[in-house]
């Protein structure tokens, strides 16, 4: 690293490391991203009959499954941190409890865990439908983002701990200022895939009559007919916020890269 | 050479419409007891499904019975997956827009199930309160037409039953039948549920629901019902389902 470039990263004007995946004005995610748009566009323009109406029949839908996201991703983290450190711990017994929980609930498919969660706990508990949805993503993601966490603080090399414990860090310490800061850059590309996951997952949650997004179109394609257009716009929705997500991520990741 | 051809096409196909039973395939949303469901023996058994087998008989064709999920139902037969749906459609003016109807089988009326507790006589009386229904069925429009009751959509009626059971909604709207089977038969829904009110939404018929312009299976199916009507079979079947009730 020298001064020069220590100058140029000041300039505000783009960043000074061109990264390979940006390559100029063409890439897949605009294309994506400017087809879907078009194509909901020229759909509203040209067949307004079905499709504006099914545009302001679902705003509430959408609200609904972003809703039950953010708040799922918010608490799968925290498992997921508490699973993956539980994962690397010494303490037998936590360990195990940790890789119990991950090994059951990756055995068990999301669909089924909504399900047991909300009508076959439903004979001892009542949890209400929101909250049921919540919960089991939380239960499922955790388990895999506990994995990421794992992986992610694995990756770093030994000698960092050893240097942090000899200028005398405790463990905790340790973990907190010099490794999880340093595997968050490793973490953060595979938590981004588990955050577009889950969001297309909440799409399940409408089995329990939750009136996300999919659940909002399935009642307006019975009411109507319009099976065809519905979901052709229900897919589209989706399409979009998954790609607004990806964005998300991956500046999330350009603000992380170190500058060499 | 090619009149011969198609003499024998035609042989063939008058003949296979008389002597040889033609098939017609039913779709089944087997969750709705009494009408139709799936019994122990993973059979589809009820009351649509003994009716579709005693018209068929008289119409001589062989009915099969295909189970398919009723959010999907009628995409399914626009699409022509099956000849018709046996799975206790209500006829209505929206419906017939999109399918033909056979004669009507069956009349029905909506019940609302609440719990034994409860005092609402109408569904008027459930302003404030959540109200299910099976997503895309007349009860759910029945509820969504009347401001104020929060109508919530389930995949199927016994999951709504389910909810009700378990106090997280305040009532079921569903079809007439399946509200007392539900409400007086099931052991261990009827001791804490009842029949709150029995919503007339005019004269509501079950039909058979066959693809617009499909005549020639609309016409068989048309001919059965009318002879089991004619010769007192419906009255048999009732029994059979209803008891004396």
């Amino acid at each position: 690293m020298n001064r020069d470039k220590e100058i140029k990263i000041d300039v505000t004007d783009g960043a000074a490391i061109p990264s390979p995946k940006d390559k100029g004005l063409v890439t897949a995610w605009r294309i994506t991203l400017i087809g879907a748009l078009l194509t909901i566009i020229l759909l509203v323009a040209f067949k307004p009959d079905p499709y504006l109406r099914i545009l302001k029949f679902v705003p509430d839908g959408i609200l609904v499954t972003f809703e039950v996201t953010f708040l799922s991703i918010a608490l799968s983290l925290i498992v997921g941190l508490l699973t993956g450190l539980g994962r690397i711990a010494r303490n037998r017994f936590v360990n195990l409890i940790a890789s119990i929980y991950v090994e059951v609930i990756r055995g068990i498919p999301l669909l089924v865990q909504l399900f047991y969660i909300y009508y076959a706990l439903g004979s001892f508990v009542q949890v209400p439908p929101f909250l049921a949805a919540v919960l089991a993503m939380t239960i499922c993601y955790g388990a895999y983002m506990g994995e990421v966490f794992r992986a992610g603080i694995e990756s770093i090399d030994h000698g960092q701990t050893e240097a942090a414990r000899s200028l005398g860090f405790n463990r905790t310490q340790t973990m907190f200022y010099v490794i999880i800061p340093q595997a968050m850059r490793t973490i953060l590309p595979p938590v981004g895939n588990e955050f577009i996951a889950l969001l297309k997952d909440t799409s399940l949650v409408s089995i329990l009559a939750v009136a996300d997004l999919l659940r909002r179109g399935r009642e307006f394609a019975t009411e109507t007919f319009a099976y065809f257009e519905t979901y052709t716009m229900i897919a589209l929705i989706y399409l979009l916020i998954t790609l607004i997500l990806s964005k998300m991520v991956s500046i999330m990741e350009e603000k992380m890269k170190p500058y060499e | 050479m090619f009149k011969k051809f198609f003499m024998l096409m035609a042989f063939c196909l008058i003949f296979s419409q008389t002597a040889l039973a033609r098939t017609i395939v039913f779709a089944v949303d087997a969750t709705w007891p009494p009408m139709e469901f799936v019994n122990e023996d993973k059979e589809i058994v009820g009351y649509s499904i003994d009716y579709m087998k005693a018209a068929a008989k008289e119409a001589g064709f062989t009915p099969v019975f295909k189970n398919t999920a009723w959010d999907g139902i009628f995409a399914g037969l626009a699409g022509g997956n099956y000849d018709a749906i046996c799975s206790s459609v209500s006829i209505t003016p929206e419906r017939k827009k999109a399918m033909d109807f056979s004669e009507p089988y069956f009349k029905v009326s909506q019940g609302l199930v609440v719990p034994k507790e409860s005092k609402a006589k109408s569904l008027e009386d459930m302003k404030g309160k959540v109200v299910g229904a099976q997503i895309g069925t007349t009860g759910y429009f029945a509820v969504k037409k009347v401001p104020g009751v929060v109508a919530k959509s389930y995949d199927e009626i016994g999951l709504a039953m389910q909810d009700l059971l378990n106090g997280r909604i305040d009532g079921v709207v569903c079809d007439d039948p399946v509200a007392a089977q539900y409400a007086l038969r099931e052991p261990k829904f009827s001791e804490k549920l009842k029949i709150g009110a029995i919503i007339d939404s005019g004269d509501e018929y079950y039909g058979i629901a066959v693809k617009k312009g499909n005549k020639e299976v609309l016409d068989l199916i048309n001919k059965g019902i009318r002879a089991v009507k004619a010769k007192g079979i419906e009255k048999q079947i009732k029994e059979k389902w209803f008891g004396s009730n």
